[in-house]
Formats: structure tokens, sequence, C-alpha cells
């Protein structure tokens, strides 16, 4: 199947999967221009699994689909998205159709809604194959192999039955074995577990990993949940009000954050072990880049803000093992 | 689905549509026995009849029995395809009516197909490209809508007919090309409204499924613009636009009356309005069952249609 890629691709090697530099996104033009993105930069490595974490309308999804051209009507993007070599921002409507049908493909949130209901799941399942001119036999048996390995039985039949038929767990595996079927390096998972029941998530995770280890795909794992990112990504980003404020590898992101942001989303959610405390919500609302302050866009909700946050949006800088975007970060873990 | 399943399925519509029926039956005749003053003065209308004629039509009407009794003996005369006989012109209901409904049936059947084909076209175009095409459709569309037949057929009449003479004026013709050539006007007269309808509708349904997930996704994935309009917005918003059209396609039998009489055609439509000022009642009844059992017929099959274009629909609800 890789085969049927554009020859002469492998001359530039090891490229990242996908690499984001300074991506910004604007609504509009003008005194209403709404900033929705700023400054986005990020990299996922070849067979390298990368969190992207944050609250509802931190821009997080607005970033994974960048990276496949999907950029809101009348929105306008700065900056350079690059996934395997392909420069996404500047690619015309052919080049950027032969991205998605080889190179990237997305697992979205909610498979009742992304998958269409009136046609069967084979159809779902060959038809990016089918998008890029592979015969139908050939991708109805693909298909079917990829159903065994995401863990459908009867792949000969659930190929034939409809999304309705299937539960929210079973259809995101079909999602999965669809957004697998082009054998992308660049994989794009949208919260692909919040649409799901608790036991189920935990399968579909699993599943994810494990097929993105076994063909060594990059993996831009979107999720607003930072426990689970820090335990399965390689790499985290954190993001808030359509800025990156900290990069860290998932297990130090865990236990030393860098960010009082990052420490406040830890501290927000419940933990399964130690001692019953009580639940510490961030306090303020989430911002979008549009409404947030001048300087860090933390600064109302943060408890170390002083005046000099107000100054300037602050720069990345080392602090143990994250990249951060704050100026006191000895105070959030010394 | 099993085949038990099918059947109970089947049958329980099949009831649906007996009942709707017998129920408007009930109404048809009941009319008759609603007229002030004596029926029998409603059915002759003034005629000069003898007492025997009189014994007759009113045995004939289940007059001389009660309501019950007597609807029993008129439907299941009806049954029978025995619609009694028109007082104006000797001659059996049914014989009228069916003389007349090949006309009639080509009219409804050559407007529904202008209707929907330029309907969906309209719709499907303007859901597409938004813009300047969206904002067009929707003052054609609501010009449209709001043409009644009557006033669609003067326009008609007056520029392609009388005007520049490319089509006759009145007349069905004979043979098949002239015919299609002598409905011609009175099909656009008809499809009009219909037409303004469903463009409205139609874009609304599109635009609903363009707005879908599932489309976004397929772009996504690379599927081209074409395909994904074909396979995920048009087949996707069949289902809801089916059950429009049925109803619209049946509505169209009730804008014949209209239409026939202004282009001068001999059919059913025309029937009932000569049938109506001349008081034949048992021609009014006739058609009016008839027309019942059309829209019955037709908003039947779309209903059966349903389940084989949306899987979700399933059948009685045992599908699964």
């Amino acid at each position: 199947m890789l085969d049927d890629k554009p020859a002469g691709e492998e001359a530039t090697t090891r490229r990242d999967a996908l690499d984001v530099a300074r991506l910004g996104l604007t609504l509009g033009a003008g005194d209403g221009a709404v900033p929705l993105l700023a400054d986005v930069t990020l990299r996922v490595g070849r067979g390298e699994t990368v969190g992207l974490v944050g609250e509802s309308g931190s821009g997080k999804s607005l970033t994974a689909r960048a990276a496949l051209g999907m950029v809101p009507r009348g929105a306008r993007a700065t900056g350079r998205v690059t996934v395997s070599g392909v420069d996404v921002l500047a690619a015309g409507r052919r080049a950027l159709r032969d991205l998605r049908r080889t190179r990237a493909s997305m697992v979205f949130q909610d498979p009742r809604a992304s998958i269409n209901p009136v046609r069967r799941v084979g159809d779902y399942l060959t038809e990016g194959l089918r998008a890029r001119g592979t015969p139908a036999g050939a991708a109805a048996e693909r298909a079917r192999e990829l159903l065994g390995q995401v863990g459908i039985a009867d792949p000969a039949g659930a190929m034939r039955r409809f999304p309705h038929q299937f539960s929210g767990g079973m259809l995101q595996r079909v999602m999965i074995a669809g957004a697998l079927s082009t054998e992308p390096e660049l994989l794009l998972a949208d919260e692909p577990t919040t649409a799901l029941d608790v036991t189920t998530q935990a399968e579909v995770v699993a599943l994810l990993k494990e097929m993105q280890r076994a063909r060594g795909t990059g993996m831009l794992f979107v999720t607003h949940d930072l426990d689970l990112a820090a335990a399965i990504c390689d790499r985290v980003y954190v993001m808030y009000a359509g800025r990156i404020v900290e990069e860290a590898p998932g297990r130090a992101l865990f236990t030393a954050p860098a960010h009082p942001y990052t420490r406040a989303l830890l501290e927000a959610s419940p933990s399964a072990h130690g001692d019953r405390v009580a639940i510490k919500a961030v306090a303020g609302r989430p911002r979008a880049l549009a409404e947030s302050p001048s300087g860090c866009s933390f600064r109302d909700r943060c408890p170390l803000a002083d005046d000099r946050c107000a100054e300037a949006v602050p720069a990345h800088r080392t602090h143990r093992a994250s990249a951060v975007a704050c100026l006191r970060p000895e105070l959030v873990s010394p | 689905m099993t085949a038990r399943a099918l059947a109970a399925w089947l049958g329980k519509r099949a009831l649906g549509a007996v009942l709707t029926i017998v129920l408007a039956s009930v109404l048809i005749y009941g009319a008759l026995r609603l007229v002030p003053g004596d029926p029998v003065l409603a059915l002759t209308a003034g005629r000069r009849l003898t007492p025997d004629q009189i014994e007759a039509v009113r045995h004939r009407y289940g007059l001389d029995q009660g309501f019950v009794r007597g609807y029993l003996s008129w439907a299941g005369d009806a049954l029978r395809l025995d619609l009694g006989t028109s007082l104006n012109y000797q001659t059996g209901v049914s014989t009228l009516i069916s003389g007349r409904l090949g006309v009639s049936g080509l009219l409804i059947a050559y407007s529904a197909v202008l209707a929907v084909l330029f309907g969906s076209v309209v719709a499907l175009v303007s859901a597409v490209r938004g813009g300047l095409a969206d904002r067009a459709a929707t003052v054609l569309a609501s010009v449209t809508t709001a043409t009644p037949p009557f006033v669609a057929a003067i326009v008609l009449l007056s520029v392609f007919s009388v005007g520049l003479g490319w089509f006759p004026a009145t007349g069905a013709g004979t043979g098949l090309a002239d015919r299609l050539w002598h409905l011609t006007l009175p099909a656009v007269a008809m499809a009009t409204a219909t037409f303004g309808v469903l463009a409205r509708v139609g874009n609304a349904a599109f635009a609903e499924e363009l707005r879908r997930e599932h489309v976004e996704v397929a772009r996504s994935r690379g599927v081209g613009g074409a395909a994904v309009v074909r396979r995920h917005v048009v087949r996707n918003a069949l289902a809801p636009l089916l059950t429009v059209i049925g109803l619209l396609v049946a509505g169209l039998f009730v804008a014949t009356a209209i239409v026939e009489t202004a282009f001068g055609l001999d059919g059913v439509g025309s029937l009932l309005v000569s049938s109506v000022s001349r008081r034949d009642f048992p021609v009014v009844q006739g058609v009016g069952l008839v027309a019942v059992v059309l829209f019955v017929a037709v908003n039947t099959l779309t209903d059966l249609a349903l389940p084989f274009i949306d899987p979700r629909v399933t059948v009685g609800g045992l599908g699964r």
C-alpha cells in the first residue's frame, strides 16, 4: 500500500511527521479580526506520540486541523505547517487532497457523527483508498485486514453493516481502521475517546498506541485529559488561549509541571490513588485568545501573577525538563 | 430483517392506508347527508325527474336506509368500481373518470418530473455554491412559491401561446409527442409552485447535510468535492426530501382542477370543476374518492421506500 505514494520523496530523509512553526490563525480582517492561534510551534517526529492538551476553546483542535490544511472559512493562517516535507499552508487543492489521501489522517471525536449513517461501514473504510485510485477489490481486502487488526470480529460481515449497528467503541475502532487504511505517516487523533465511556476509552487508547507503534506512525494526540496525555505520550504540549504554554516529556509534566496552568490542570483532575482530596477547579473560566489579557494570557487566573506578567507575552524558557512560557517557573516546581 | 417482520410491517402500512381511505369515504358519503334540505334535491339539482327516477336515486344512495346501511351499500358498489351514474352525462361515473385519467395522469407525471428535476437541481446548486447563487435561488423560490397555478397559467398562455405562439393554448393533442407538446404549458403552470417549495425545502435539506461532521471527515480524507456531494450530501438528504416530494406530487392532483380548466383539457380535474358547477353530485363524490385513493397510494409508496434509502428507518421497529 505504501508504494502508491509519489516517488522521489524518500530522498529527503528523516523529516518530521509534523512540523508546525509559529502558526497563527486570524478570523476576518481589519478591526473585527479575531485571533484564534498565535505563535504555535510544535513537532511530531516519526513514530513519536505527542500530546496536545488544553481546555475547550484553547485552539488544540484548530491546530490539529491545520495540519490537514483544514482552516476555518474566512480565517487567515500565518507561519508554516509541514507534514512529512509538504508545506500544507502553501499547498493548492490538489496537493492538499494528495496529502490527505496519503500522508496524514485524522481520527475524530465522535464516531457516530463522523461516519455517514446511511452508508455501509465497508464503504467508509475503503473511501480513503478508493479516493486515490486503489481498485475496489484491493481496498476491500485491505479494509477487512484492518478490521481484524483493530479487533472487530467477523470483518467480512462488519463491512456490510451500517454504523448504527455498532457500539460507540466499536465504531471508533472502525474509524481508526479507516484512518490507518492509507498508511499515513501522521495520525491526528482529535479527542478520540471523549465521546466514549470510561472502559471503552482505555481500550481505544491502547489500540491507538499499539497500531501507532507497530507502524511507526507519528501521532498527535489531542485531548483535554492531561493525565492521559502524560501517561501515553512521549512529549506533551499544553495549550492555553491559542498559545503553547509548556512543552515537556510526558512523565516530567506529571511530576514537575513548570507552568502554573499545567499545575492547575493536574490539581483539577481527581486522582485514583493516594489520599482523597478535594478537587481544585481552575479558578475563572477558560479564555479564548481574542478575550485574553495583555502579556501572559493566563495572568488573570494565575495565583502567582504580578505586574511583570502584563508587560509582554512570556518567551519560552527552559526550566528542568520543560520549555515553558512563564516568568517564574521556579515558583511552580522548584 | 426477517420475512415475517417485513410481512408484519407491510400489513401494518396497508391497514393504515385502508383505514385512511375508509375514513375519507365516510366523509365523502356523509357530505351528501349534510346538504341542507332533501339530499335528493341536491343530487338531482333541480332537474325534473319522474317519481320512479327519484325513487331510483333514493335507493342508489341508500337514502331510503339509515346512514350506516346506506354507506355500506354505496361503499360496496364503489369497491366494485361502480361509482354511480352521472346526472349530467347519464353515463357511469367510473367510465367518465377512467376515460380522463390518462390525460390527467400524464399531466401530473409531467409536472412532477419538471418540479422535482428543476427543484432539486436549483436546491443543490444553491446549497453547494452559496453566496449569490443562494440568494438568487431564494428569490426565485419565493416568487414561484407565491405564484398560484391559475396565475402561472395566465402568464404562460399570454407569453408562450398567444405572444410567441410556441405552444398550443388548448387541447390535449394526439400521439405521445403531440400530447407532451400540448401538455407542456399546463405542466409548467402546475409545477411552478411545487418547484418553488421544493427548491426551498431541498436547499435547507442539502445545506443541513453539508454542515454534517461526516462531510468534513470525508473532505479530511481527500475525497473530491463532487464525490463528497454525491455520496455524503445528496444521498443523505434523499430520505427527508422523498417525504416532501411524495406530499407535493400527491398535491398536484388538486391543481389539475384549475389548470385543466384554464387550458381546456378534458381531464379529471376539469370534470370535477364542471361537475361542481352543474351540481353533478355522483361525479364529485367519485372524483373525491379517486383523489383520496391516489393520495394515499403515493404516500404509502414513499413510506415503503424510506427504509431502503435510510437504513436507520427500521422496518416496523424490528429491522435490526
